[in-house]
Formats: C-alpha cells, sequence, structure tokens
C-alpha cells in the first residue's frame, strides 16, 4: 500500500523525469543526425510538459488534502566526498508545487504557440530541445530542496536562456545580446556558487532542510545570524544578474532579441523571476539578514525607478516591455525586501501572465496598429505621462535625455570596469605575442593547418 | 591481492603498452602503407580494452597498490594503483578519439607511428613510479612530439618554443630526481641536496605543465602544431602524474617538499585565471584552446597541490572532464578547419549552417567543460571550489574566478565560430560516420560520469586518501621512503 510520501515522491519525481525525458528523445537523435520531424518534436515536448502539470496538480491536490504540510523527497546521494554530500532532494511544499504547475503550464502554453509560429523555421528542433532544457532546469530549481540541485537547475536556465537569446545565430546584434547576456549570468553565478560552498561548510551539506525550517512561508532559520547574512547577500548578488536588476539590467532589453515565444517565457514570465523565486525559498535566512533585506529594498526601488523612466522613452514594443518586465521584477524585490511573502509570490505569478500574454501578442499588436494607423489616416497620438506633466519642463528634459541613454549605468559600468579589464587582457595577449616571436625567433609560432 | 589477479594485472599491462609499440614499429616498416587509420584504429581500442580491463581488476581488490619490479629512489618498474586505475582508460580513450577523427592528411606513413610511439611512452609513463624511467618516458613523449612539430609547416617557431621549454623541463627532471634518489629529503638525515631537488622537479613539472611564467609553450603548440600533436602532448598531462608520483604526499613534512608544493599551488592558480582571462581576447580557434586547456592544466595542479582528499578528488575529475571535454573541442574543431581552413574569432565567422552537428557537439563539449549540469565537469567544479574554499578562502575565490572566466571565453568562442553573417555561397558540410562516432563516445562518457558519479568519486576518493592519509598518519616521516608513503605501507 503506497502511503501519501509515496504518491508524493512519484509525482514529483514525475514532474521532473518529464521534461528531462523530452530533452533525451529530442536531443539524441537530432546530435544522431536524424532528427524528429516538426510535428512529433513539438508533441514530444509539448507531452513532457504536460505530464509535469498534470504530476504538478495531483501532487497539489494530495498537499491541500493535508494542509500543505512539506514533504521532502530524497532520490539519492549524487556523490559524496568525506563530509561533501551532494544529494538529490526535492521538496513539495505551498510554494514549490503551485509554481511548477504555474511553469510547466506556462511552457506547455508557449510550446502550443511556437509550434504554429516557428514553422519552418530552421531551427525549430533546436528552438523546442532548449525549451525542454528550461523547463527540466526551471522544474529542477523550483523543486530543489537542497543548494546543489538549485544551482544545477539556476545553471540549465542561464545556458538555455544564453541559447535562445541567441538563436537567430546570422543575426551580430543576436549573438552580441547572447555574450552580454551570458557574461552577466556567469559573473552573477558567483554568488549562487558561493553560497552553496558556505552553506556546505555551516551545515555540512547543502539540505535546505538544515538550514531553515520545511513550513514555508514560516520557515525559521537554523544558521547563525552572520552566516544567514553572508549567505542571503551572496543570493541577493547572484539573484540580481538573473533577474536583471540594476546595474546588471543591461542585457534585458537585448535579450528580446531572440524568437518571440522564448522572450515571453524567458523575460517576461519565469527567467525573469528565477531570482526573486530563490528568494523566496530562502526567506527565513533573509529574515535573519536585515541587511541583505535593506539591500534588496535599494535595489528593487532602484530598478524599477530606472526601469518605468527608460521604458517611456523605448521605440520598440519588445524593449518596452523589457523595461516593463524590468520594473515589476524591482518591486517584487522590494516587496521580498519588507518581509513580505505571498504578496510578492502572487505579483511573480500574475505578471508571469499578464507579461507573457503581452510578448506574445506584440508581433499581431503591431500589424493592428498599423491598420489602425492606415483607418486613421495618421497617428492616433500618445499618451502622456500623468506625474510628468507635473514636473517642470527643465526636469523632465533632464529625466528625458537620461531615459534615452538608458539611465547611464550601463555606461558607468561598461567604462569603470569592462573597457579596462579588457584593455588589461589586451596588453597581456600583446604581451604574450611579443614574447613568443622573440622565443620562436620569427613572428611567433604559424598558422599551420593539418 | 590474489596471485592470478597480479599476473592478469601484469599481462593487462603489458598489452597497454605493447599494442601501441608494436603497432607503431608495423607501421614505420610500412605495414598497411595505404590505410594506416584502420589499423591504428584497432591498435588503439586494443590498449583501450586493455586499461578498461586494469580498471576492472584493480577495482575488485582491496585498493592496494599493485608494484612489481626493483625499487629505487622509493619508486617501481610498474605501479598500479587507483590513479593509474582511473587515468589510464581516460588517456586511452583521448588518443583513440584523435586516430578516429584525424583528417586523412593528418595520417600520413610517418605520422602514424609517431602518434603510436607517443601513446605506447604514455601509457608506460603511467604505468611506472620508477623515477629513472619516469625521466627516460619523459624524454620518450616529448621526443614525438619535437618531431611533429618540426616537421608542420610554419611550425618551426613553434617547433623552437617547445624545444627550449622541454629541454629546460628535462634538464630540471633530471637533475632533480638524481638529487633526491642521493638524498630524500624524508629521511632523516636529509640536507639541502634533497631540498634542492625537489625544488629541480617542481620547476620541471611547472614548465611541463606550462605553469606561470613558463606557460607561453602551451598555446604555441596548439597554434603551430597539428592538433593531434597538440591534444596528444598536453591532454594526458604527464606532468601531473609526475607530481602525483614523485611530490605529493609530503605535503606536511616539515623539512620535505612542502614549499615547493605551496609555490606549486599559488603559480598554479595564478595561471588557471590567467589562462582563463587570457582566453577571453584571443584571435583565433586554436589559441583559444591552447590558453584554455592552459588554464584547466593548472587548475589541476592547483588541487593535486592541497592537502584535502576533496581537492585531491576534484583535481582528478578536472583532469578527465576538462580533457575530454577539451579533446572534444579540438577534435571539432580540426574537423571545422579540414573543411574550411583556419578560424578566426576576430568577429563571428557563421559557420552554424556550413556545419551544424559540428556545431552542436563544439556547443555540447564546451558546456561540458565548463560546468553544465549532468556532466562530469559539474561535478568537478563542485568538488575543487568546496576543497579550495575550505582550505584557503583566496584559493577557492581564484578557482570560482578562473571557472567563470573560462565559461565566457568558451561561450565567445562558440558564438564567434558559429554565429554571424551566414555565406549562402558557401558549401555545406556534414560529419563523417567515424567522426560522429568518436565525437559520441567521448560525450556519453562525460555525460555518464556525471550523471552517475559516484562509482569515479568512490575510487578516486580511496586512491587519494591513500595518497594523503598516509602522510598525515605518519608521525616519523624519516621511516617511510617515497613508495612507502605513497602507498600506504
Amino acid at each position: 500500500m503506497m502511503t501519501n510520501h509515496d504518491i508524493v515522491s512519484l509525482l514529483v519525481t514525475c514532474q521532473l523525469a518529464a521534461p528531462a525525458a523530452t530533452v533525451a528523445l529530442v536531443g539524441v537523435p537530432a546530435l544522431l543526425g536524424r532528427p524528429p520531424s516538426e510535428r512529433a518534436t513539438a508533441l514530444i515536448v509539448g507531452g513532457g510538459f504536460a505530464a509535469g502539470f498534470i504530476a504538478g496538480v495531483l501532487t497539489l491536490a494530495v498537499l491541500a488534502t493535508r494542509g500543505f504540510v512539506p514533504e521532502i523527497v530524497h532520490l539519492g546521494s549524487w556523490f559524496s566526498v568525506g563530509h561533501h554530500e551532494a544529494s538529490i532532494e526535492l521538496v513539495a511544499d505551498a510554494l514549490s508545487v503551485p509554481y511548477v504547475c504555474f511553469s510547466t503550464g506556462l511552457c506547455g502554453l508557449v510550446n502550443a504557440f511556437a509550434r504554429k509560429y516557428l514553422h519552418r523555421e530552421p531551427g525549430f528542433t533546436r528552438f523546442f530541445l532548449l525549451l525542454a532544457v528550461f523547463g527540466t532546469g526551471m522544474n529542477l530549481m523550483v523543486l530543489a530542496g537542497s543548494i546543489d540541485v538549485l544551482f544545477a537547475g539556476w545553471e540549465l536556465l542561464g545556458i538555455s536562456s544564453t541559447l535562445l537569446i541567441g538563436f537567430f545565430l546570422e543575426r551580430g546584434n543576436a549573438v552580441r545580446a547572447a555574450m552580454r547576456a551570458f557574461a552577466t549570468y556567469r559573473v552573477c553565478d558567483v554568488g549562487l556558487l558561493t553560497a552553496a560552498v558556505l552553506v556546505h561548510r555551516a551545515v555540512g551539506s547543502g539540505d535546505f532542510n538544515r538550514l531553515f525550517g520545511e513550513n514555508w512561508p514560516n520557515g525559521t532559520c537554523l544558521v547563525p545570524a552572520a552566516t544567514a547574512t553572508m549567505v542571503s547577500l551572496l543570493l541577493v548578488f547572484a539573484a540580481m544578474g538573473k533577474s536583471a536588476q540594476v546595474p546588471f539590467s543591461g542585457w534585458l532589453p537585448q535579450a528580446m532579441e531572440g524568437p518571440t515565444p522564448s522572450s515571453a517565457i524567458f523575460y517576461g514570465a519565469l527567467s525573469i523571476h528565477a531570482g526573486a523565486y530563490v528568494l523566496l525559498r530562502c526567506e527565513a535566512l533573509l529574515e535573519q539578514a536585515p541587511l541583505a533585506r535593506l539591500l534588496l529594498i535599494a535595489i528593487g526601488l532602484g530598478t524599477a525607478l530606472h526601469a518605468n523612466v527608460v521604458g517611456r522613452v523605448q521605440t520598440d514594443l519588445k524593449s518596452m516591455l523589457a523595461y516593463a518586465s524590468m520594473t515589476q521584477s524591482g518591486l517584487i524585490f522590494a516587496e521580498i525586501g519588507f518581509g513580505w511573502r505571498i504578496i510578492p509570490l502572487v505579483h511573480v505569478i500574475s505578471h508571469a501572465i499578464l507579461r507573457s500574454l503581452q510578448i506574445l501578442r506584440s508581433p499581431s499588436a503591431l500589424h493592428d496598429r498599423h491598420e489602425l494607423e492606415a483607418a486613421l489616416g495618421g497617428h492616433p497620438g500618445a499618451d502622456r505621462w500623468a506625474l510628468g506633466r507635473w514636473l517642470p519642463e527643465r526636469l523632465q528634459a533632464r529625466f528625458y535625455r537620461i531615459a534615452l541613454d538608458r539611465g547611464f549605468d550601463q555606461m558607468v559600468v561598461g567604462r569603470l570596469f569592462v573597457v579596462p579589464f579588457l584593455w588589461l587582457l589586451e596588453c597581456a595577449a600583446d604581451l604574450e605575442r611579443r614574447w613568443l616571436a622573440l622565443l620562436g625567433g620569427s613572428a611567433g609560432p604559424g598558422r599551420r593547418r593539418s | 591481492m590474489t596471485g592470478s589477479s597480479d599476473g592478469s594485472l601484469l599481462v593487462a599491462a603489458a598489452i597497454t603498452v605493447a599494442a601501441p609499440l608494436i603497432g607503431s614499429a608495423a607501421t614505420a616498416f610500412g605495414f598497411r602503407r595505404g590505410s594506416p587509420r584502420r589499423f591504428a584504429v584497432a591498435v588503439a581500442c586494443v590498449s583501450l580494452l586493455a586499461s578498461l580491463a586494469i580498471t576492472m581488476l584493480w577495482s575488485r581488490t582491496d585498493g592496494a597498490p599493485f608494484v612489481f619490479g626493483n625499487r629505487l629512489g622509493g619508486g617501481r618498474l610498474v605501479c598500479i594503483d587507483g590513479i593509474t586505475a582511473v587515468l589510464l582508460p581516460y588517456v586511452a580513450l583521448v588518443e583513440m578519439s584523435i586516430l578516429l577523427v584525424a583528417p586523412r592528411r593528418a595520417l600520413e606513413q610517418s605520422s602514424v607511428p609517431r602518434i603510436l610511439f607517443g601513446a605506447a611512452a604514455t601509457f608506460a609513463l603511467f604505468l611506472t613510479s620508477h623515477p629513472l624511467l619516469l625521466i627516460v618516458l619523459w624524454c620518450a613523449t616529448v621526443l614525438p612530439t619535437w618531431v611533429s612539430v618540426r616537421s608542420t609547416p610554419g611550425g618551426t617557431a613553434a617547433a623552437r618554443v617547445f624545444a627550449i621549454a622541454m629541454s629546460a623541463a628535462l634538464v630540471c627532471m633530471a637533475v632533480g630526481t638524481v638529487l633526491l634518489i642521493i638524498d630524500p629529503p624524508w629521511a632523516a638525515a636529509a640536507g639541502w641536496v634533497g631540498s634542492a631537488g625537489g625544488w629541480l622537479v617542481a620547476i620541471a613539472v611547472m614548465v611541463r605543465k606550462g605553469i606561470f611564467p613558463f606557460h607561453s609553450w602551451y598555446p604555441a603548440l596548439f597554434s603551430g602544431a597539428t592538433m593531434s600533436t597538440a591534444l596528444a602532448a598536453t591532454m594526458p598531462q604527464v606532468a601531473s602524474y609526475t607530481a602525483v608520483r614523485l611530490l605529493i604526499g609530503h605535503v606536511d613534512h616539515p623539512e620535505g617538499v612542502a614549499a615547493e608544493l605551496v609555490v606549486l599551488s599559488q603559480l598554479a592558480l595564478v595561471t588557471a585565471t590567467y589562462g582563463a582571462a587570457l582566453a577571453i581576447v584571443q584571435r583565433d580557434l586554436r589559441s583559444l584552446i591552447g590558453t584554455l586547456a592552459m588554464s584547466q592544466s593548472a587548475m589541476v595542479l592547483a588541487g593535486l597541490a592541497g592537502t584535502l582528499p576533496m581537492e585531491l578528488n576534484g583535481a582528478f575529475c578536472v583532469w578527465i572532464s576538462s580533457g575530454l571535454a577539451l579533446t572534444g573541442i579540438g577534435l571539432v574543431s580540426w574537423a571545422l578547419e579540414s573543411r574550411a581552413g583556419p578560424i578566426r574569432l576576430d568577429t563571428p565567422q557563421g559557420r552554424f549552417w556550413d556545419a551544424p552537428a559540428l556545431a552542436a557537439f563544439f556547443l555540447l563539449f564546451g558546456l561540458s567543460g565548463i560546468g553544465l549540469p549532468g556532466t562530469l565537469s559539474f561535478v568537478a567544479d563542485d568538488l575543487i571550489v568546496s576543497g579550495s574554499l575550505d582550505e584557503q578562502l583566496h584559493a577557492g575565490l581564484l578557482v570560482i574566478l578562473a571557472t567563470v572566466l573560462s565559461g565566457i571565453a568558451m561561450m565567445r568562442g562558440w558564438f564567434h565560430v558559429f554565429g554571424g553573417p551566414v555565406d549562402s555561397e558557401g558549401t555545406r558540410h556534414g560529419i563523417l560516420p567515424r567522426e560522429r562516432l568518436a565525437l559520441t563516445i567521448l560525450l556519453a562518457v562525460l555525460f555518464l560520469l556525471g550523471l552517475w558519479p559516484d562509482p569515479l568519486v568512490r575510487a578516486l576518493d580511496r586512491a587519494t586518501g591513500r595518497l594523503l592519509g598516509v602522510s598525515v598518519a605518519a608521525p616519523d616521516h624519516g621511516m617511510h621512503d617515497l613508495q612507502d608513503l605513497l602507498q600506504g605501507r
């Protein structure tokens, strides 16, 4: 006779295994030179999301009958060396299961939309494969019961996001945007990686139930305040990159170079809120870390203000939506910083649904707009920012100037850090070439070919 | 260990070395002149199977090393322990992949004997702990590489750089080893001679591994030699193996080689970070692979010089994962070059639609080298970062920085090779079945060990525990010779 725990374990494993299996089912034949047809690809990937969604809803039902008492699902030890053990531990609770239902449902919808939208696109299989990788990473991150599993999901999210931004490889802008997003993710991943190591050192494993109580949203912190503060600060740093908070926000508007369905699910819905999810998962740590919370409020409000101002002068729809996403994401960060739990969760879900709908609708909305202008015989006029009318003309002009330059923050980051760093590396590479030329007794080691 | 398994281990070790040696001699005398690839691959397969047999036989033992031959300077003619059992199949797999993917032009009559001879010397090196034999085998592995680079069109400068570096390394290694034998630093009455020997061996390891400031030959070799030569010379990491046999095991010795290890470790950390940073601004694909290989190789040494089993375990995992991933990337880029010439990275080259299958393999190998979850490198990064941070904060931070930078460099490389405007007039290139086979096998191993790392990690844990635990548990270091320290007896 199966116990409730066995049923939940089975369902949670299904939520994770279903999209993961689709990666193998589409990826392996494609790698062996026999990619499935468009129809089969969409069906396989869609089927995986559907199975994950159904398993999620069933888990939710089982949990609801038991008052949402969290269930820890231990899938075994991945590997262990001495005191360092990486276990595959998942958690089904009031945060993870509804979020999985929401994310797999949304992935399934985008899958259905993209099947028509990308019909006969040369990268059709690649798109769906990356969508499946994203779905797997998302479920892994959401269901993670340990920081190791969370980090694995987080990395899959970053990689699939980068590859989808650069989906149209023939476009120079797409390649540059992908590189920029990846560099930002990679830099901010330092936070999560270091936090993971700190957690292992503090409690001897990466399991969340040794860090804080299992009962979300009322978990209690089980580590000293200093550890909680350090881990929280690192998590905030990691979340800033993935959720495009100032000053790591420059990649988001450029990320819209990817196909519309992926923009919708990544930068309107799920990926942009991955940072917020991690912070919500570790809310008990934040409770013990007022410094990190203050930082969250400052960063969140700063990002919201910045994105709101800059978004108003954007001349293309997807950039405007990107800044709108950034504004809401900033507000969600501030809400988490204020110590709220349910409000940011509701905010995340409602914003994700609205924004992904807007992005999916954007190509046809442009078409409608052109028809409207043709019918009116001219521009229908733009609404002015109500608050802007109350500002002095000079201040309005100044804001306009700042907004046109996207708040100067990217310029500052570039001039202070990126350009000097690259300059130093170029100098070092040049010195290396000279040194080799000297050693080699000619113009340096030549280009030899097979 | 039973007598029959001892005999089986010895036979398997002999086959591993003899097969490529005989193959080398046979091809040198004109056997299979028309189609040397099949013969060479068959020989490599025999070595791979024999090395896998060694792994299986060793896994059935109690973990004690198998030794054979006279003792000299703390070493034995044949020494098979957990490290050999894990690394030998890795080296055999790399050699076999190179032979499978090498373009037809690269497998000329003269190059096949060289490749097989180099493989035999490398296998022999990984099977011994005898210091004098190690010196001879160092020479035997260097020689075919140098001859190959020298005979490559446009490779004269690279051959000269390689020759300067390797001559220095060999001299330091020979003199250092002799000094270590004369005056073992772990002996009770050790003097300055043994200490000097330790330092010379450490310098030899640094030069052979391309550790800063002796790193220049590493990218030069990738730029100036054929890819098979560069990969066969660097991926097995014979200097790391030498460091394991001659230096590690004395980490807590107050008068031994601890200072050398500390310097090695710090310089390796700097090299790992510097190489990864330098890779970001490389202007051609070969230099990118060279600098990344230099960085990863240094990362291995940084971990090996650590004092925690987790760190050493991580180093061995990086050794295998980065080796397989970089071999894969090297082979893919070789296949690309053989079709459409050298690849620049200044601007996006737009090769994706020319060779989508190669692009997919490049991407997967690239991601496997930078910690993609589900691959061995994810486990390796986790172990080495945790181990380094446990030991020293700055070491851990440098390892993290190196990981971050190498990731950025790798993805830049992929986007710059395959991204960019497409030449609609250009030829479309497929992937050959033998290329697909070799690359799929490499990738499968990386994923298999990543998804199910426990057997590998446990085997390494046993081996590294023996390597370090002995020295920690030995209060009177003067009572042990090198072999006792290394092998737990």
